[in-house]
């Protein structure tokens, strides 16, 4: 599952800077990748091992094609979120385009990116679960065995440990957005202005 | 120095936003840009850093013409402060003013060293403000930040674009004293937007009185200016309280009675200092039984004002043309 956001996010953050500035890269891109978010997992698992194999491949490939969008779209809509003003300052000070987005457009856009690799991450959970009909093993395993042995105590433990890692992994990445918003290396909290324009 | 050379800027069809702007900002000096939205102010500011490109003529610094500066490079060695601030919110008040000197490549200790210094030429006590974010600062704090991430890298030209605008009056009026104090102190080539022509007249060495469709109506002195309004748009955009506005401009050492006249003989009434303005004159005018008020130098009596001599003076404006300008007066009230 890490290795499917490690393998996603950085080309979804990507096209989403190429998108922010592009309205129609950016409906096209958030269209193509919703269109693939809404494949239910059991038919792209299917679709994928046609030309991937069976595996951990497969499972890779779908959980980094699912990510795709949370991310794209949570980017697009942060870097356009960032005040124009800032923007403005920036060219206007000499910034060059990558310094401006590696200096201000991007950590401004940071918070909401990561709002979008929790929604990300959370969803791989659930259909890495699924994986395991494409024996990519995991946790799913222990579901499948358990409802093939009848035994509920075995489908209930993976599934509660499933839940759990989702919770955690949300939890940890909530951490992590919370804080950003609240910004790199300072300890104060957040305005009461500040909170309400991010919101 | 900037000179505008017949700069012109067009956004599709229709009037340009810029017309053929033709004029000089001496070194050191601030030139206002003063006119009704649509004017084309900011358009004209924005021509000096590239932040817009002219459709014909030029814009040059120093002599050099800007297009023929890389813009980054430009850029980094004009001071810019924007509408609306546009502090960075994920940094704090130090990154922020050192943004430029950042740029640029300085050491550390170089930069935190002049923002330090800059903090406290803005009036901010760098020990309490450094570590603070935008969004914990008041509106005319954000501004004094602004203004000293403007000066950072020791730009000899600024441009300001509506810098005061974001404030309430009390507190604009505090930046703007404090902005004229800065001014007397760093000399240096300022390019100021505002839509306010009582900040126009307090803040500029010169104004540019920019009109829809982007004419220059005028361009000079605040004292030529409400003297001898160019056009009936400029009289009429200066205001009909241009008279009482003049009063703030002129000195009573501008207006003494003529030596041997006969009330320059009386010599009695309140004493005023010869520097103080013509409205502080007509104030002690208006509050005194006798038909005029002395005004003294030191311990040296100057001679007196009377209402006689506040009119002449009126009259004399800044140069020739003494009719004209009451003319211009009267077609306008």
């Amino acid at each position: 599952m890490a290795l499917a956001l490690l393998v996603s996010v950085p080309p979804a953050v990507g096209l989403g800077v190429a998108a922010a500035r592009r309205p129609r890269l950016a409906a096209l891109a958030v269209g193509t990748a919703g269109v693939i978010f809404t494949i239910p997992s059991l038919a792209l698992y299917a679709l994928l091992v046609a030309p991937l194999g069976l595996g951990t491949t497969p499972a890779v490939a779908a959980l980094a094609l699912y990510s795709v969008l949370p991310v794209l779209r949570n980017t697009v809509v942060g870097l356009r979120a960032v005040p124009a003003e800032a923007v403005e300052a920036a060219r206007g000070m000499g910034m060059t385009e990558a310094q401006a987005l590696w200096r201000v457009r991007l950590p401004l856009a940071l918070p909401v990116v990561v709002g979008g690799v929790r929604v990300a991450a959370v969803t791989a959970v659930g259909v890495a679960t699924v994986a395991a009909l494409v024996a990519a093993g995991g946790l799913g395993d222990s579901i499948f065995a358990g409802l093939r042995a009848d035994d509920p105590t075995e489908v209930l433990a993976a599934t509660l440990l499933i839940a759990g890692l989702a919770l955690t992994v949300d939890g940890g990445l909530a951490l992590v957005e919370r804080l950003l918003r609240r910004g790199p290396g300072r300890s104060g909290r957040p305005g009461q202005s500040e909170r309400r324009r991010r919101r | 120095m900037i000179r505008y050379e017949e700069a012109t800027k067009r956004y599709g069809a229709g009037p340009p936003a810029l017309d053929r702007l033709s004029l000089e900002v001496p070194a050191g000096e601030t030139c206002v840009l003063v006119g009704p939205s649509g004017g084309g102010k900011t358009t004209a500011l924005k021509l000096v850093n590239r932040l817009v490109e002219p459709t014909s003529g030029r814009v040059l610094i120093e002599g050099r013409d800007v297009a023929s500066t890389d813009p980054v490079t430009l850029r980094r060695g004009i001071g810019y402060v924007i509408q609306q601030v546009g502090l960075f919110p994920h940094l704090d008040v130090a990154a922020n003013v050192a943004t430029v000197p950042r740029l640029l490549g300085w050491d550390r200790r170089r930069i935190d060293a002049r923002v330090d210094e800059l903090l406290d030429l803005v009036g901010l006590e760098p020990a309490t403000y450094r570590r603070r974010r935008p969004e914990e600062l008041s509106g005319g704090q954000r501004q004094r930040v602004g203004v000293a991430r403007a000066l950072a890298a020791d730009p000899p030209v600024l441009l300001m674009d509506e810098p005061f605008g974001a404030v309430d009056p009390v507190t604009r009026a505090r930046l703007q004293d404090e902005f004229i104090a800065l001014q007397r102190r760093l000399r240096r080539t300022v390019l100021l937007v505002t839509h306010d022509i009582d900040e126009a007249l307090r803040l500029g060495d010169r104004l540019a009185v920019l009109a829809a469709g982007g004419r220059l109506e005028q361009y000079g002195t605040p004292a030529e200016v409400l003297a001898r309004p160019a056009t009936p748009f400029v009289a009429d955009f200066v205001g009909a309280g241009r008279t009482l506005r003049r009063l703030d401009l002129l000195s009573a050492a501008d207006a003494l009675a003529p030596a041997g006249s006969a009330p320059a003989a009386g010599g009695d009434g309140p004493a005023v200092a010869a520097g103080a303005t013509l409205a502080d004159v007509m104030t002690a005018l208006l509050t005194t039984e006798g038909p005029s008020v002395r005004v003294v130098d030191a311990d040296a009596v100057l001679g007196v004002v009377t209402i006689d001599s506040i009119r002449a003076a009126l009259r004399r404006g800044t140069g020739p043309q003494p009719d004209a300008a009451v003319d211009g007066e009267a077609g306008v009230t």
